[in-house]
């Protein structure tokens, strides 16, 4: 028996002091690549002053508690535009924060469950008592949430991608969300004279939604669409990259609607394969407008992939509030874990535009107070948008319908094309237009 | 319904993708002939090693093909630990207390892949393999040499462990220990040592697949850590004794997912591809079985 524990203990000795090892070894790997931030955070201190009225000066009045929902799931995961939107906070916090008061992001994760996205909202509202939502990116919470975000008269800023949060009074975003965005890609395709359009996106909740904007213009200039969709994650990318271009065929092209990891696998495998010419063009919605995806795609789509940007290209972009975006990103954003792209981009639009919102509130800090002053944000000047932002008392919001279109170069993604309007050939732009008088 | 021409692109990447399944099948096969475990870690442990190899690379600057190395060999040592800390205990357990007890191992891996390479803020990761920039035109199909690889180390690694099996002093005691390990222990025969190497070589086949897999399909924790499921459908096609069986099943699993791809009407079901084939398979295996069911206890 004494020999059974022994060998036993020696057992559990061995493998704890092995599972100690390989994850020092684990976690020495891949703190390596980021050791060198510290000293970047140390200089850009001072960038990250403006961002708050009080430079220096920590908040320390009764906290303004915001609320958030995001998707993160394997294959999907949007936390980094509310990470972002907490960073932004972060610095407002530390330059004086809102009247004294500091701004408190409370987020909360789902994986595409609508009974967990209704319970995050009401844990929000009921448990941690905030005033207001910012910061939403999820694939069907404004779909589970509108009519409930309603009655509370919340008045909620995201990044969104469900119809309801383009389609209803109490939802407005930063960005033009997967259906607008592939508008914007499919328009540019066409603008170069393709003849077809394969338009592939994930198989999840809302491709009929998706898509729906695309084959409305695509229909108003005579140009053939098929419509595709993949299980993610995605198993097998180079069939998925053969389908494509057989279909798009020589004056085709290939429009794209996933996360950078999916779009990166396809194209990668296109690569593998020879494929990137065999089509007139790809194309992909705002999410592949990341600098890494430039840098792992290489020199060999330079001038074979377009990408819809909905927010200002950064690369070679030294503007005021491109500088303080990347201040922020180095010095609060640690947690932002895609680094810069359209994602941190949208969280810090969101966290600007909420507080520039809060600063005009007169008086206490209500649900009332705090979403009638998102509501009032009228043609704000962001410096991340082509075009001022509005949330408006619309009974539909798609206050960013104006874009880039940005192509890799030397592990950059740089513009292709300058602002340019979403076509008015898909109903819902032309609705909303209608409606903002725009 | 495409033309055949249309359809050969994906036989080839069906082939390949089927034999790194295959690859993956047999050294599921053959630790269970030794040991009674069913490796659900298998998929995890490769992509474990991938993505260390893939920070030796980009991190380290590591010189690739070592970085490789390092993968396989993970494989091979946290599969070798694993088998020699927690096969004792579990020898004599259940089939399914021990398939169980590598679940656990598979998530505690997929959490820490987790949290060391996270994924949030549409992060990736690829590895390239030198061999994908080479490769040759069969008519209008590009074959790319990592195509090769795939199929070849699937055919290569089945026809060596069969011949492992059964013409080494080694083989044959794995062989002996499948038909009865009380018995063979009784013989003589190192089981420890027998067991040990059947851990380690199955290890070191989950690295050569999360390797190659990697690179086929995508180099995401998730990804390669499910991928598993059609390997192990092939196993179970095999009912876990053939290497052969194993090898075939995992070629036409690999193929018909892969040809499926471009008929609109099923392209969305064709994850489905491994369930349904072991289940056809199975069902025909068992045709002529006689289940007898007796009611107790009334």
């Amino acid at each position: 028996m004494r020999s059974y524990l022994h060998g036993t203990s020696v057992r559990l000795g061995v493998a704890l002091t092995t599972i100690a090892g390989a994850l020092a070894l684990a976690f020495a790997l891949s703190s390596a690549s980021q050791a060198s931030t510290g000293h970047a955070v140390a200089r850009s201190a001072s960038a990250t002053s403006s961002c708050g009225p009080k430079p220096g000066v920590k908040a320390t009045g009764s906290p303004i508690n915001l609320g958030a929902i995001n998707t993160k799931q394997p294959g999907t995961d949007f936390t980094d535009i509310s990470n972002m939107a907490a960073a932004y906070f972060a610095c407002v916090n530390a330059n004086g924060g809102v009247g004294g008061h500091p701004i408190v992001l409370h987020m909360l994760t789902d994986a595409t469950n609508p009974a967990q996205i209704a319970a995050d909202a009401k844990q929000l509202v009921t448990t941690d008592h905030v005033l207001g939502m910012v910061g939403n990116t999820d694939i069907i919470e404004c779909s589970v949430d509108y009519k409930y975000v309603q009655s509370i008269g919340f008045k909620v800023i995201a990044a969104g991608i469900a119809p309801e949060c383009y389609s209803t009074p109490n939802y407005a975003d930063v960005n033009m969300g997967p259906r607008y965005s592939s508008d914007g890609a499919a328009q540019y395709a066409i603008s170069r004279g393709i003849k077809k359009i394969v338009f592939d996106q994930s198989n999840v909740p809302g491709t009929a939604y998706n898509v729906g904007g695309v084959a409305a213009i695509a229909k108003a200039h005579g140009v053939s669409l098929t419509q595709l969709t993949e299980n993610v994650p995605i198993t097998d990318a180079n069939s998925v990259a053969i389908k494509e271009t057989q279909d798009a065929g020589p004056n085709g092209a290939v429009v794209l609607n996933f996360t950078p990891p999916e779009a990166l696998v396809i194209l990668q495998a296109a690569q593998k394969l020879g494929l990137e010419n065999k089509v007139k063009m790809w194309a992909c919605s705002t999410p592949c407008n990341t600098d890494f995806l430039a840098k792992a795609l290489g020199p060999a789509w330079q001038g074979h992939f377009y990408v819809n940007a909905e927010l200002t290209p950064v690369d070679g972009n030294n503007s005021p509030t491109v500088q303080l975006y990347k201040a922020i990103l180095k010095q609060y954003g640690s947690s932002v874990s895609g680094g810069i792209g359209s994602f941190s981009q949208m969280g810090f639009t969101i966290g600007e535009i909420a507080t520039h919102a809060l600063e005009s509130v007169k008086g206490a800090y209500t649900v009332k107070s705090v979403n009638a002053a998102f509501e009032a944000v009228k043609n704000y000047n962001t410096g991340m948008l082509c075009r001022p932002w509005t949330y408006g008392p619309y009974k539909l919001h798609i206050a960013n319908n104006v874009d880039y279109t940005v192509t890799p170069k030397n592990g950059q993604m740089l513009i292709a094309q300058g602002c340019t309007p979403i076509s008015a050939d898909d109903p819902g732009i032309a609705a909303y237009r209608k409606a903002a008088g725009g | 319904m495409p033309s055949w021409t249309d359809f050969q692109p994906f036989l080839i990447t069906g082939l390949a993708l089927g034999g790194v399944y295959a690859l993956s099948g047999v050294g599921m096969v053959v630790l269970y002939r030794a040991t009674g475990v069913l490796n659900l870690a298998f998929g995890a442990i490769g992509a474990f090693g991938a993505l260390i190899s893939w920070q030796l690379i980009n991190s380290s600057g590591w010189n690739e093909w070592l970085a490789y190395l390092v993968c396989v060999l993970f494989g091979g040592v946290l599969t070798l630990l694993y088998g020699m800390i927690f096969g004792p205990a579990l020898a004599h357990r259940d089939p399914l207390v021990k398939a169980a007890a590598t679940l656990g191992l598979t998530l505690i891996l997929l959490g820490f892949m987790d949290i060391l390479w996270p994924s949030s803020g549409g992060q990736s990761r690829s590895i390239s393999l030198p061999t994908d920039t080479g490769g040759f035109m069969i008519g209008q199909v590009q074959v790319t040499w990592t195509d090769v690889i795939g199929l070849g180390v699937g055919v290569a690694i089945t026809v060596v462990t069969g011949a492992f099996l059964r013409f080494t002093k080694l083989g044959t005691a794995m062989r002996a220990m499948a038909d009865d390990r009380e018995i063979t222990a009784t013989l003589g025969v190192p089981v420890r040592r027998v067991e040990a190497s059947a851990w380690f070589g199955c290890g070191v086949l989950s690295g050569i697949a999360g390797v190659i897999l990697a690179d086929l399909v995508a180099l995401d924790p998730t990804t390669l850590t499910f991928l598993v499921i059609s390997s192990l459908a092939a196993a179970l096609i095999a009912r876990l004794q053939s290497i052969t069986v194993a090898f075939l099943a995992a070629i036409v699993i690999g193929t018909v997912d892969s040809m499926i791809t471009p008929i609109q009407s099923l392209t969305n079901y064709r994850d489905m591809t491994p369930f349904v084939l072991a289940v056809i398979a199975l069902l025909w295996v068992n045709r002529r079985r006689t289940i007898s069911m007796t009611r107790q206890g009334v």
